[in-house]
């Protein structure tokens, strides 16, 4: 399992790193606005090809780039039942954050348990290597955030069984 | 006029596909003589006289896997393949990451860090931005 968690993540923060060419467009549509292009998709000249990467069949990542928007949405291993309900809940309460993160977007795109949209004021402010560094910590931390949660709820639901049990012993 | 144009079209697909199975069959008896470099080298030529067809995509596609699962040593495969190829194989690599079958996706990832090394970022972002020759 670890032996393909590698090659994937460099995979994606390579794609990254050639897919974060942002910069300032306004709107062609309106005047005097500024919208990232990646959400609205009016006009197909301003995007470039979606790119979908996966490492299995439950895991994916799909990064999508315009102009000046690009767009990373990834969809988290959940192996069993209780994995599934803790993944939704903690990232649930990542999402409803988002203004702490800046580069997180509220909702998910429709079948990815996450999303993050990076506009060219992003990389103005911040470092575009940094920027990937935090999006590939960010895919590792999950995992290792999700195990966790998983095994203090077990351990948990092990002492209260125990304890509520030892009344009937 | 466009019903002579499809029909064109149509002949022209059925062409492609009978030099596609051609190829194919050339590939399998590259891979019997354990050759993987030169079937795949094979399975790359020509994809660019290709019409939008989605069959002859997949096709293509199809004969490409085949040599892409068979390649066991990727450095050595990477130094024999002329750079012309880097483009195409990178536009291949990306596809069979979206199949989401998991042999595929390892051997494409496997294959996709050494390509990047290689042929560099340059690589990506001409797939990135090619919307008229998908693959």
């Amino acid at each position: 399992m670890a032996s393909t968690l590698r090659p994937y993540l460099t995979c994606i923060r390579n794609t990254l790193d050639a897919a974060m060419c942002l910069q300032n467009f306004p709107c062609q549509e309106v005047e005097r606005h500024n919208k990232p292009e990646v959400e609205l998709k009016s006009s197909p000249e301003l995007l470039l090809n979606p790119v979908l990467i996966c490492r299995n069949e439950s895991e994916k990542c799909l990064i999508e780039t315009s102009i000046n928007s690009l767009r990373i949405s990834l969809k988290v291993k959940q192996a069993d039942e209780l994995e599934n309900i803790l993944t939704k809940k903690f990232l649930r309460f990542l999402s409803m954050r988002a203004e702490a993160f800046q580069v997180l977007r509220r909702k998910p795109v429709q079948g990815y348990d996450i999303s993050f949209l990076i506009t060219n004021y992003h990389c103005e402010e911040m470092q575009k290597h940094k920027l990937i560094d935090f999006i590939v910590q960010f895919m590792e931390d999950i995992d290792k955030e999700i195990s966790e949660l998983k095994m203090s709820v077990n351990t948990r639901g092990r002492l209260v069984a125990t304890e509520f049990l030892k009344q009937f012993i | 006029m466009a019903r002579a144009e499809r029909f064109v079209e149509a002949d022209n697909a059925e062409a492609i596909i009978t030099r596609i199975e051609h190829k194919s069959r050339k590939i399998e008896s590259l891979l019997k003589q354990y050759k993987p470099v030169e079937a795949l080298k094979t399975a790359l030529e020509g994809t660019y006289a290709m019409t939008g067809d989605e069959r002859c995509k997949s096709a293509h596609w199809i004969a490409v896997h085949r040599a892409l699962m068979a390649i066991k040593d990727v450095d050595g495969m990477l130094s024999s393949l002329d750079p012309e190829y880097y483009d195409i194989l990178m536009k291949y690599l990306y596809r069979g990451l979206a199949t989401g079958d998991r042999p595929t996706c390892d051997q494409c990832l496997r294959i996709h860090e050494k390509l990047t090394e290689k042929a560099g970022l340059g690589c990506i972002l001409r797939f990135l931005t090619d919307t008229v020759n998908t693959v």
